[in-house]
């Protein structure tokens, strides 16, 4: 490999994701013009914003050197805490979107006492969170059944179904979220730190970075940005399914290594995570364009999750040779 | 000095069978609670109904064997239950179209086979994260089984597969007769033979397996296949317990292999994923499962009891380490 | 290479050329070893010692040269083809399972097995009796590898590769690198009775009493060249293979002590951690280099790490000018301006993955950023201005810190922690695996942060580095501070002698 050469499988691994990025957009968009017309464009964001705010609360765990499996936990309780407390106490569409942030951010600080407090390495603590957290949703829902508040006030209505100069405001609430852990985690001082403790927490330590600090911040943080996307799911319904975060977990975690493969030293970060939902939300529409039937379009979908992960992984082995 | 030490040591080494310890006394209490619980015949249904759970999780523990037990960046497949799920969909979707039952099985083979052989090329050969391969397959295969399926319930009353819930040898339920077999000779591959050793090698330092000439990519990847193959004989159980193929069986089966699995390690002294302990983790779930139920506690509780369950085990022997 | 003919080496690499894009790593190199010889081979840091090591082994391909093993010309080197012909590597890392026996770990990939499975009980009868007999180890087989210390691991390692009896030529790299001095007596005299079995060896090592200790002949590189071949061997060579290495003097290696400035400085007050030391009390004045030297096992480490806060203390307290500083987490220490170069650079040194500018400015975030966001410039020329005024290289302030060689890559820990602006510097182990060029210049660095004014500990199990850098030395043992001497009253002998507990030598105050 000392001599450059240009050879087919040298481009294909070079430029692969983006090859097939751009293979994917020409196919759907001969199969069905409607693709690229501007308004399913449009879809694509608007139906990624909550699956693009839980990944970016996930891209910052992973970028602590962990995993976050209860994310969909801290989704749930969002719109769980934001609905009941519109629908039994009656409160103001701010101040319930508030308990609802908070309701989230509790499942944050459980994680971080397991990992922080009890030293579980992170996979079996937030696995833990979500088989509690699971539980307990079925305790208090009495098996599962939603919880509907058809009263909603508009303004919570209008967090998933308003817009702001015609750009549906759930997309516009993920983007500036895009924007705020883009300058937080790749151009602060606090996301140099966390990327120093994901990649070596000892060296991390001897330099004198808090690591349990920002590990209990970023679990927290990231619980509660899901949350966000909780708030955005129930003003969606009207109402509070219970156990319907889960759904987003594994794209998330597709994303974010998505993402994290596409950097050139393979850290996890925000714009990756971005492509990577971005891609996941352009393929699921532009199968769902093609008339295929349900099931069809979920194995495909999830075969071409797992051929997009290869190409992303072989991508950065072949850059970084 | 050395006395303290000592003292130390065997605090921690105290502290270590603490988890053991616990889930025994969640035994105990349970059985005091439900006083059928200590039953012959529930000891047997206890048995019975971990076996899907023993068979993947004897599959995931040669995987973490050879992977290494880190978490992430170690050995860990979490597409078994989907293997075993595919394995019965398209067993149970030919036995309803008139083939042959061999034939059946002969299909969900190779289905299975595929799905072990694309780990462990997605593994060993593009570099790709266990934990992340073995999850984006999971979502795969499930897909593609809801295709074979077209996501129905599908009944199967073939007598041979009945007959892994029902059929006994020698006063010993068939099914209890066959996983321990099974479960046997991957113990007896794993530890009585060159390839185990080498698995297991390549596990505990893949460098020093690579200088000492074994190569850890490949067994890592038969690792996979493996898994793929108990994952394969985990479907005809599931077929078996539920008479049929349902959907929705994996999500619960793989928390399950997980939860068994790594309570598994906190059992062994060495605190590594080992094959009994693994196999153990199982049958105790199971049998906490089954308990609380007979003591009449909501189902919906079981959830919780588990996640605390994880907690307190995986607490304690975290501490047992620190004490080292 | 007149006179020798080519039977009488157990192999031998003539005018090796390998070159790597931009660098000549090898330029006509040679090496030859004879049966029953041990021959050193030394050299700084990319003088070319690891290329031919890999260039033997058939790991990498060289672009010219010739490569004789067994009598036998190999055009081309391949890792089962050099196995076959005899030559063993032991490798610097130990590379060992810690839950696998001793057995499992000597027969590991070269199991035996009999008609029932594997020979347990022969593969343990023989890594005993092996173990025993040639490298003088009595040891259970059934023992883990993590409970055995660090020189037994050593050996059970190089029982590995010698356990199948076809070794005619071994390679050692470093053996002794993480061994404490009285575990290296072990595996020199593994090493010589081997030699006497008639087994060529080829020792690589950066410590030169080793060197002169136990070679027979020694062969030097510098910058990928054959400079010299020394066939008489004895304790006054070092001076001589030094100049060879890098071209001066051995007392060049050490920095002329200046004047110092004044204060109490640091004071660890009755220190203990409840387990590995026991009331250490030391004072380091500003201005003032204190060695610390001890065995392993001596609490040297420990009691590092704890005034760092990175183990818990028991009792005790430190003081600075007088004033109490509350030290329970690294991160406090950095804050009150104590900082660590630890012994472990790769893991607890550097953000390998990370870049040079990114691990030099680390601890100084905030100086180099405006309302919480990295000022990329300010970062590049704090980075810029460490490089030049440490000599790093490659200057290249986005070269990740992996690719680094361990001087340079101590040179970034050292810069982060010069740009913090630090009051109490604890070095650890600074120099180990570190060329001797880089060497002088750490030594250096740690004389001129004296002279500003730090108070600086090193602990070191390097008694000629303690006596060339440090002012005063204090003698740990069995985690208690044993005897405390100024640098300039003693011996090299003296010391080791404190050290190792062999005589309380004139000269060393008892502490306490």
């Amino acid at each position: 490999m000392e001599r450059e050469r240009l050879t087919l499988r040298h481009v294909v691994l070079r430029f692969g994701f983006l090859i097939v990025f751009a293979a994917f957009f020409v196919l759907f968009s001969v199969w069905n013009p409607v693709f690229l017309n501007g308004g399913n464009l449009l879809n694509i964001v608007e139906g990624s914003a909550i699956l693009m705010i839980v990944a970016l609360g996930l891209t910052l765990v992973v970028a602590t050197g962990g995993i976050d499996l209860s994310i969909g936990i801290a989704l749930d309780f969002g719109a769980a805490f934001a609905v009941v407390a519109m629908s039994g106490y009656g409160m103001g569409w701010f101040g319930a979107a508030c308990i609802g942030v908070i309701g989230g951010s509790l499942v944050g600080l459980v994680n971080a006492l397991l990992v922080v407090g009890l030293r579980i390495t992170p996979f079996l603590a937030t696995l833990s969170t979500f088989f509690i957290g699971s539980s307990v949703q079925r305790i208090f829902t009495n098996g599962g059944g939603p919880i509907s508040y058809r009263r909603m006030p508009t303004e919570f209505r209008n967090i998933a179904q308003g817009d702001i100069f015609g750009i549906p405001s759930e997309a516009v609430i993920a983007a500036v979220l895009v924007v705020i852990y883009y300058i937080v985690l790749e151009r602060s001082i606090w996301g140099r730190r966390i990327h120093a403790m994901g990649m070596q927490r000892s060296a991390a330590i001897v330099a004198g970075i808090r690591v349990n600090r920002i590990l209990v911040l970023c679990f927290v943080t990231a619980a509660m940005t899901c949350a966000v996307g909780g708030l955005i799911a129930a003003a969606n319904i009207r109402m509070f399914t219970p156990l319907s975060g889960f759904s987003y977990l594994l794209d998330a975690i597709a994303a974010v290594f998505i993402g994290a493969a596409l950097h050139p030293r393979g850290r996890p970060n925000v714009l990756g995570t971005v492509a990577g939902v971005l891609f996941l939300g352009m393929v699921a529409n532009g199968l769902n364009l093609m008339g295929l039937n349900f099931n069809t379009k979920d194995a495909l979908q999830g075969i071409i999750l797992v051929s997009a992960l290869a190409l992303a992984v072989a991508q950065r082995r072949a850059r970084t040779g | 000095m050395r006395a303290e030490a000592r003292l130390s040591a065997w605090l921690s080494d105290l502290v270590g069978y603490l988890p053991l310890a616990i889930l025994i006394g969640v035994l105990a209490y349970i059985s005091l609670n439900a006083p059928n619980f200590l039953t012959l015949r529930n000891l047997e249904l206890v048995l019975m109904q971990s076996l899907p759970v023993v068979l993947v999780c004897a599959g995931l523990a040669v995987v973490v064997m050879a992977g290494g037990d880190d978490v992430v960046s170690g050995g860990i497949d979490l597409s078994i239950p989907a293997t075993a799920v595919l394995s019965a969909g398209i067993t149970a979707q030919m036995l309803t179209l008139g083939y042959p039952l061999a034939l059946c099985a002969v299909a969900a083979l190779v289905a299975c086979l595929v799905v072990g052989v694309i780990n462990a090329a997605l593994v060993s050969r593009i570099g790709m994260t266990p934990l992340l391969t073995t999850l984006a397959m999971f979502v795969a295969v499930v897909g593609v089984n809801n295709v074979v399926t077209a996501s129905r319930r599908i009944n199967v009353d073939h007598p041979w597969i009945l007959a892994l819930r029902e059929a006994e040898i020698g006063g010993m339920p068939l099914g209890i007769v066959l996983v321990v077999m099974i479960v046997g000779t991957l113990f007896v591959a794993a530890h009585q033979t060159r390839w185990g050793l080498n698995l297991q090698a390549a596990g505990g330092s893949r460098d020093a397996a690579e200088i000492s000439g074994i190569n850890p990519g490949r067994l890592v990847g038969q690792s996979f296949v493996v898994a793929a193959v108990t994952g394969f004989v985990c479907g005809f159980f599931v077929l078996a317990r539920g008479s049929g193929s349902s959907p929705g069986v994996q999500d619960n089966l793989m928390l399950e292999m997980v939860l068994a699995t790594f309570l598994g390690a906190a059992f062994s002294p060495r605190r590594v994923v080992t094959l009994w302990g693994a196999v153990l983790g199982a049958v105790l779930v199971a049998a906490i499962s089954i308990g609380f139920k007979s003591m009449g506690v909501n189902v919906f509780w079981t959830g919780l009891i588990k996640g605390s369950l994880i907690v307190v085990v995986v607490a304690f022997s975290a501490m047992a380490q620190r004490g080292r | 290479m007149a006179g020798i003919t080519v039977t009488q080496a157990a192999f031998s690499l003539s005018d090796i050329v390998k070159i790597f894009p931009g660098v000549r790593a090898l330029d006509r190199a040679s090496l030859e070893v004879r049966p029953g010889e041990v021959h050193g081979l030394i050299g700084e840091n990319g003088a070319g010692k690891s290329t031919v090591i890999k260039v033997l082994a058939g790991v990498c391909q060289p672009d010219s040269g010739t490569i004789i093993v067994g009598g036998q010309r190999i055009a081309s080197a391949t890792p089962a083809g050099v196995h076959s012909a005899g030559v063993r590597f032991i490798h610097q890392e130990l590379h060992l399972v810690p839950h696998f026996t001793v057995t499992e770990s000597v027969f590991m990939g070269q199991e035996l097995h009999g008609s029932l499975g594997l020979a347990r009980r022969k593969m343990r009868r023989l890594a005993e009796a092996f173990l025993r007999d040639n490298l003088g180890l009595d040891i259970s087989g059934n023992r883990l590898i993590r409970d055995l210390g660090t020189a037994e691991r050593k050996l059970v390692q190089v029982a590995r590769a010698l356990i199948d009896g076809a070794a005619k030529a071994v390679i050692f790299d470093e053996p002794t690198a993480p061994l404490a001095n009285e575990e290296i007596e072990m595996v020199m005299q593994a090493i010589a009775r081997l030699k006497a079995q008639g087994i060529a060896i080829l020792y690589v090592s950066h410590y030169l009493s080793e060197i002169t200790d136990i070679c027979d002949r020694v062969t030097v590189y510098r910058q990928g060249r054959t400079v010299g071949v020394f066939d008489e061997i004895s304790d006054a060579s070092a001076g001589e293979l030094i100049y060879a290495m890098i071209g001066r003097e051995i007392s060049d290696m050490f920095p002329n002590k200046g004047a110092r400035a004044t204060g109490e400085g640091l004071v660890v007050d009755g220190l203990s951690d409840g387990a590995h030391f026991d009331s250490v009390s030391l004072t380091v004045g500003k201005g003032r280099i204190l060695g610390i030297a001890g065995l392993i096992g001596s609490g040297r480490e420990e009691l590092i790490d704890t005034i760092y806060g990175l183990r818990r203390k028991t009792a005790g307290s430190l003081r600075f000018d007088g004033e109490t500083l509350q030290v329970a987490t690294a991160a406090q220490a950095v804050a009150q301006g104590i900082v660590l170069v630890p012994r472990d650079r790769r893991n607890d040194g550097l953000v390998l993955p990370m870049t040079v500018a990114e691990n030099a400015t680390l601890a100084t975030l905030e100086a180099n950023s405006r309302a919480g966001l990295i000022d990329a410039r300010a970062v590049g020329d704090a980075t810029t201005a460490l490089i030049d005024s440490l000599d790093i290289r490659p200057p290249n302030v986005d070269a990740v810190t992996r690719l680094l060689s361990g001087g340079n890559q101590q040179k970034v820990v050292l810069a982060r922690w010069l740009a913090a602006d630090a009051r109490v510097f604890l070095f650890d182990e600074p120099t180990v695996g570190v060329d001797v060029g880089a060497k002088a210049e750490i030594y250096q660095l740690i004389e001129d942060l004296a002279t500003k004014g730090a108070s600086v500990i090193l602990s070191s199990s390097d008694p000629v580095e303690l006596l060339g850098v440090c002012d005063q030395i204090v003698v740990m043992m069995r985690g208690r501070v044993a005897g405390e001497v100024a640098a300039s009253d003693v011996s090299v002998d003296n010391l080791v002698a404190a050290i190792t507990g062999a005589a309380m030598v004139e000269g060393f105050a008892n502490a306490r």
